[in-house]
C-alpha cells in the first residue's frame, strides 16, 4: 500500500510546498518511494506474488482492485523509482525544478506508473495507464518548446484512441470472464477469432506507445518539444509501461492470437530497427537522432517478447532495464547541450570536449553502453535478444542484428559531432554535481548489470515459470 | 410526495419575498427548501408513497434517487448562479422560483406512473426554461433563443400529444403499468400502437437534443444565460433521459422491435454529429451544447440496452455528467466574459490554479477520462451495452476518441503559460467555492457508487 501511496502524498505536499523548497521536496518524495521499494524488495522470495491491495470485493461490473507484485511487477517498480529519483537530481539546477507543478505532476506520474506495474485487475490497470498520460502532457505542455501545440495535440490523441482500443479489448473479455482479476483472465478460453481481434486492440494501444514502425509519427517530435524531463519520463518509463504491458497482458490473455500476430509484430520490429536507424544517422537535431534511435531499440524489444519463451523474456528485461538507463542518460547529455548551447543543431555545436572533460567522459559512457559494448547491460540484452531472434528464424537474426552496426553508427555520430571538432561555441559550463550524480549512478547500474546480469534473471525468472504454468492451466499455450 | 410539496411552496414564498428586494433572502429561503426537500426525500427511502385516490405518482427507489439527484443539481446551479442573480436584484425572486418550479416538473417527470402527470411534469418543467432562457431581455441572442425553445418544444409537446392519443387508442390506457400488459398480452393494436410510440420517441429525442432533432440545442444553449444553460444541460437532461427510459424500458419495452432499431440509428447519428460539429466552435457555449448532443448519444445506448444494470448506468452517467456541466457552467459565470469565446479562457486555468484544477477535472471528466466519475459512466453503459450492440459499442468508442480533440484543445488554452500577465486574475465569491468544491468531490468520488 506504502509503494503507491508515498508519491501521491508527496505529490500533493509539492503542489502546495513553498517555491524555495519544492525542488527537494520533489527529491524526497522519490528517494523515500525509492527506499520503501527497496524495503520491499529485500523482503521479497522470487518465486512469490505479493498482494498489496485485494479487498475480496467483486463490484456489480467485475472490478476487482486487486493490486500486487511478482518479480516482474518489482523490477518495474524498481526501475520506476530509481529513475524518478534520478530525472528529479538531474533537473536539479534547471529552473524547472523550482515549479511545484512540475514536481507534483512527476511524482504523480511517479504514481501513475507504480499503478500499472503492480495492477492485478484489468480495470485497473487501465486506469492507472490513462492516469500516466496527464502528467506527462502538462509537464511537456507547460515547459515543452514554442512550437508544442500542434505536437502534443498529436500525442494525446494518438495515445488516447490506443487505449480506448485496449479498453474495446478488456469489455470483449470481459464478456467472457466472470470478474476482471488477472488470473480470471488469464483462464479464459477464447476462439482464434475473438482472440485475434482481443490482442489486436491491445497491441494497438501498446504498439502506439512503444512505438512500433508504422505507429511511430507521434513519438520523434514530442521527444523534441518535450523539456528534458519530460523527454526522460517519456523514453525512459512511458513506453516501458507498453513493453510490460505487452508480457503481463497482452499475451497470457489472448494466447490463442499468439501464432498470427507473432510474425505481424516482429516484422514491425524488424522495419522498426533498420527504417529508424537509419533515419536517425541522418538527422542534424541532437535529440531527434536519439528518438529514432529509441525506435530502433525497442523494435528488437518487442520482436524478442513476441518469442515469449523464457529466454526472450528475461533478455527483454534486461533490455527494457538497459533502454530505460540509457535513453534517459543520452536524454539527460541531449538536454544538457540544448540548455547551455541553447540549439539542438548539430551545426551549432563541436568542440565541447575541450571545454568541459567530464561531460565529455560520463556522455562516453552512457554512449558506449548504448552501442552495446562488452561488460554493459547493452550486450548482454541485446546479445540474447539476437541469439533468441537467431533461433527463431535466421533472416530475422540477421536483419536484427543490423541494429548493432546501426547503433554504433548513429550514436558515434552524434557523440562525434557534438563533442569534437572544430569549436563553434564559446563557454561551456561542465557537469555540476547533480547531473556528475546522475551519470555516475546510471553508469554504475549499467555497468554491474552488463557484469553480473544474473540479478534480474534471478529475479524474473521464477515470475514467468508462474506466468507459464497460470497459462497452461488454462491450457491455452505451451511454451 | 412532501418533497414535491416543499420545493413548490418553496418557489411561491421566494416569489413574495421577492418583493422585499433583498436577494441574499431569497437564496436562503430557496437554499432551506431544497435542502429540506433532499432530506424528506431521502427519509422516503424505506417507505415507498404515492398518492392515496390518483396513484399517478410514485416515488420508488428509482424515482427517489433520480429524484435527489435533479434536486441536488438544482441546488448547485441556483448556488452558483447566484452571483449572476444578484445583479438584477428586482427579479432575483423571479428567477428562483422559477428554476424552482422547474424543479418541480424534474420530480414529476421521475414518479410518474401514468402519462397523464408525465405529460403534467413535462410542461412543468419546460415553460419555466421558455421564459428564463429570455431573461436576458435587453440581449437578441437571448430572445432568440427563448423563441426558438418554446416554438419547437411546443412542436415537440404536439407530436408528443399526439403519439399519446395513438398510444391510449392502441391499449384503453394512460397508465404504464396497464400498458405494458396491453403490450405484452398482445391486445394493442399494431399499427396504432408502433406510430404513436414513434411520435413520442421523437418528441423526447427532441427533449433531449438527439440528432437529427438537435437544431434548437446549440442557439439555445449558446443563447440562454449562462446559468440557464447549466439548468437545462443538468437537470433537464436528467429528468428527460430518465422519463425516456422509464417509458421505454417499462411500458413500451415489449414493443423493443418497434422502437429498438431506430434508435440505433439516432445513437449513431447524435454521437457523430454532436462530436465532429463540435470540433470547430469556437464558442464555449456552443462547444457545451454539441458536446451535450454527444452525451445524450452516449447516454441513450443506456436505455436501449434493457438489462436490469441500465438504469443504475444512466444515473452514474448522469451524476459525472451533470457535476461536470455545472463546474464548467459555474467557473464561466466566473470569468463573466461577454463574448464567450473560447479564447477568452486563455491562461485563467494557469494564473488561477484552483479554477485551472477544476476546469481540467471537469472537461477530462466529460471526455471519459479515468478515474474521474465520467470515466466510470462511459465505461458502465459500454460495457453493458457491448454484449447486445457491439458495433454501437465501437463507433461510441471512436467517437469519444474525436471528442478528446476538442476537449483537449480546451484544457489547452485555459491552462496556456503564454504571456500570463495579461491575464485576468478571477476573483470566485464564496459560494464559488463551495460549488465548484461540491463539484471536484463528485468527480472524484461520484464514480465509486458504481461499485
Amino acid at each position: 500500500m506504502e509503494l503507491f501511496v508515498i508519491p501521491l502524498i508527496f505529490a500533493l505536499v509539492a503542489a502546495f510546498a513553498p517555491k524555495n523548497v519544492v525542488r527537494y521536496v520533489g527529491l524526497l518524495g522519490a528517494v523515500a518511494s525509492l527506499v520503501v521499494t527497496i524495503v520491499h524488495a529485500i523482503s521479497f522470495a522470487p518465486e512469490a506474488t505479493v498482494s498489496l491491495v485485494d479487498p475480496n470485493y467483486i463490484t456489480s461490473f467485475g472490478l476487482t482492485f486487486k493490486m500486487g507484485y511478482d518479480g516482474m511487477g518489482l523490477l518495474m517498480v524498481i526501475l520506476t523509482n530509481v529513475m524518478v529519483t534520478i530525472i528529479l537530481l538531474a533537473n536539479l539546477n534547471q529552473k524547472i525544478a523550482n515549479e511545484r507543478s512540475f514536481n507534483a505532476m512527476v511524482l504523480l506520474m511517479q504514481f501513475g506508473l507504480i499503478g500499472v506495474f503492480t495492477a492485478m485487475d484489468g480495470i485497473m490497470f487501465y486506469i492507472f495507464w490513462e492516469l500516466t498520460l496527464i502528467p506527462i502532457f502538462l509537464i511537456s505542455w507547460w515547459y515543452g518548446a514554442p512550437e508544442r501545440k500542434q505536437v502534443l495535440v498529436k500525442f494525446f490523441i494518438y495515445t488516447f484512441v490506443g487505449s480506448l482500443a485496449m479498453l474495446l479489448s478488456l469489455m470483449a473479455l470481459g464478456t467472457y470472464a466472470t470478474d476482471f482479476s488477472h488470473a480470471s483472465l488469464v483462464a479464459v478460453t477464447l476462439s482464434a477469432k475473438a482472440a485475434f481481434w482481443v490482442m489486436g486492440g491491445f497491441f494497438l494501444a501498446f504498439a502506439i506507445k512503444i512505438p512500433l514502425f508504422p505507429f511511430h509519427t507521434w513519438q520523434p517530435s514530442t521527444y523534441t518539444v518535450s523539456p528534458m524531463a519530460g523527454t526522460m519520463l517519456l523514453s525512459g518509463l512511458m513506453l516501458k509501461m507498453a513493453l510490460f504491458g505487452m508480457i503481463r497482458w497482452m499475451l497470457p490473455l489472448a494466447p490463442e492470437a499468439k501464432s498470427e500476430m507473432t510474425c505481424l509484430v516482429i516484422t514491425l520490429g524488424l522495419i522498426g530497427i533498420v527504417y529508424a536507424a537509419i533515419i536517425a544517422i541522418k538527422q542534424s537535431d541532437i535529440k531527434r537522432v536519439f528518438a529514432f534511435a529509441s525506435i530502433s531499440h525497442v523494435g528488437l524489444i518487442a520482436a524478442g517478447i513476441m518469442l515469449f519463451t523464457k529466454d526472450s523474456l528475461t533478455a527483454s528485461f534486461i533490455q527494457i532495464i538497459n533502454h530505460s538507463l540509457v535513453a534517459v542518460g543520452l536524454f539527460l547529455a541531449a538536454g544538457i547541450l540544448e540548455n547551455r548551447l541553447n540549439t539542438r543543431e548539430f551545426s551549432q555545436m563541436g568542440g565541447v570536449a575541450k571545454l568541459a572533460p567530464k561531460f565529455a567522459f560520463w556522455f562516453a559512457v552512457i554512449g558506449f553502453a548504448s552501442v552495446s559494448v562488452p561488460f554493459t547491460s547493452g550486450f548482454i540484452g541485446e546479445f540474447l535478444l539476437l541469439k533468441g531472434l537467431y533461433g527463431y528464424n535466421w533472416i530475422v537474426g540477421l536483419v536484427a542484428g543490423t541494429t548493432l552496426v546501426f547503433g554504433a553508427v548513429y550514436t558515434l555520430r552524434a557523440y562525434q559531432l557534438s563533442m569534437y571538432g572544430s569549436p563553434k561555441i564559446e563557454g561551456f559550463k561542465d557537469l555540476t554535481w547533480n547531473e556528475m550524480l546522475a551519470f555516475f549512478i546510471i553508469s554504475v547500474i549499467i555497468v554491474v548489470l552488463g557484469v553480473y546480469p544474473q540479478v534480474v534473471i534471478d529475479f524474473v525468472g521464477p515470475s514467468l515459470d508462474n506466468l507459464f504454468n497460470s497459462m497452461q492451466a488454462s491450457n491455452t499455450l505451451v511454451p | 410526495m412532501d418533497a414535491l410539496i416543499v420545493v413548490f411552496v418553496t418557489g411561491l414564498i421566494s416569489m413574495f419575498i421577492a418583493m422585499a428586494k433583498k436577494p441574499a433572502l431569497v437564496l436562503a429561503t430557496a437554499v432551506t427548501g431544497l435542502s429540506v426537500a433532499i432530506g424528506l426525500m431521502v427519509c422516503q427511502w424505506s417507505h415507498p408513497y404515492t398518492l392515496v385516490k390518483y396513484e399517478g405518482l410514485l416515488f420508488d427507489h428509482n424515482a427517489i434517487k433520480y429524484s435527489v439527484l435533479a434536486m441536488s443539481f438544482a441546488l448547485l446551479v441556483i448556488v452558483g448562479g447566484y452571483s449572476h442573480f444578484k445583479k438584477e436584484a428586482e427579479h432575483t425572486g423571479e428567477y428562483i422560483s422559477l428554476l424552482l418550479f422547474s424543479t418541480v416538473g424534474a420530480l414529476c417527470m421521475t414518479a410518474f406512473t401514468d402519462m397523464f402527470m408525465f405529460f403534467l411534469g413535462l410542461e412543468i418543467l419546460s415553460i419555466p426554461i421558455y421564459v428564463m432562457a429570455g431573461s436576458k431581455k435587453r440581449d437578441v441572442l437571448s430572445t432568440e433563443a427563448s423563441l426558438k425553445y418554446f416554438f419547437t418544444g411546443s412542436f415537440a409537446t404536439g407530436v408528443l400529444l399526439f403519439g399519446m392519443a395513438w398510444v391510449y387508442g392502441a391499449t384503453g390506457s394512460f397508465k404504464l403499468a396497464e400498458i405494458q400488459a396491453a403490450i405484452s398480452l398482445g391486445t394493442a393494436q399494431g399499427a396504432l400502437l408502433n406510430v404513436g410510440i414513434l411520435m413520442m420517441m421523437a418528441s423526447f429525442l427532441f427533449k433531449v437534443g438527439a440528432a437529427p432533432f438537435h437544431f434548437w440545442s446549440p442557439d439555445v444553449y449558446g443563447g440562454s444565460p449562462n446559468i440557464v444553460t447549466g439548468f437545462m444541460a443538468a437537470v433537464v437532461k436528467l429528468a428527460g433521459l430518465f422519463a425516456f427510459w422509464k417509458l421505454f424500458t417499462i411500458a413500451f419495452a415489449d414493443a423493443n422491435a418497434v422502437w429498438g432499431g431506430a434508435l440505433a440509428g439516432i445513437i449513431i447519428l447524435t454521437v457523430l454529429v454532436g462530436n465532429l460539429s463540435a470540433l470547430r466552435q469556437t464558442k464555449f457555449k456552443r462547444l457545451l451544447a454539441y458536446s451535450s448532443i454527444a452525451n445524450a448519444g452516449y447516454a441513450l445506448l443506456a436505455i436501449i440496452n434493457q438489462d436490469t444494470q441500465s438504469q443504475q448506468n444512466l444515473f452514474i452517467y448522469l451524476v459525472g455528467y451533470g457535476f461536470a456541466i455545472i463546474a464548467l457552467i459555474v467557473v464561466s459565470l466566473v470569468l463573466d466574459n461577454e463574448s464567450d469565446d473560447i479564447e477568452a479562457y486563455k491562461g485563467i486555468g494557469r494564473k488561477n490554479p484552483f479554477i485551472g484544477f477544476v476546469l481540467v477535472l471537469a472537461t477530462l471528466s466529460i471526455a471519459g477520462v479515468p478515474p474521474l466519475a465520467g470515466f466510470f459512466g462511459k465505461y458502465m453503459v459500454f460495457s453493458s451495452a457491448f454484449t447486445m450492440y457491439p458495433i454501437l459499442v465501437i463507433i461510441a468508442i471512436i467517437t469519444s476518441g474525436i471528442g478528446i480533440y476538442y476537449y483537449l484543445r480546451f484544457i489547452m488554452t485555459a491552462m496556456s503559460s503564454e504571456d500570463t500577465e495579461n491575464v485576468q486574475t478571477l476573483k470566485p465569491s464564496l459560494l464559488h467555492y463551495i460549488v465548484l468544491a461540491v463539484c471536484v468531490v463528485g468527480l472524484l468520488a461520484g464514480g465509486y457508487i458504481s461499485l
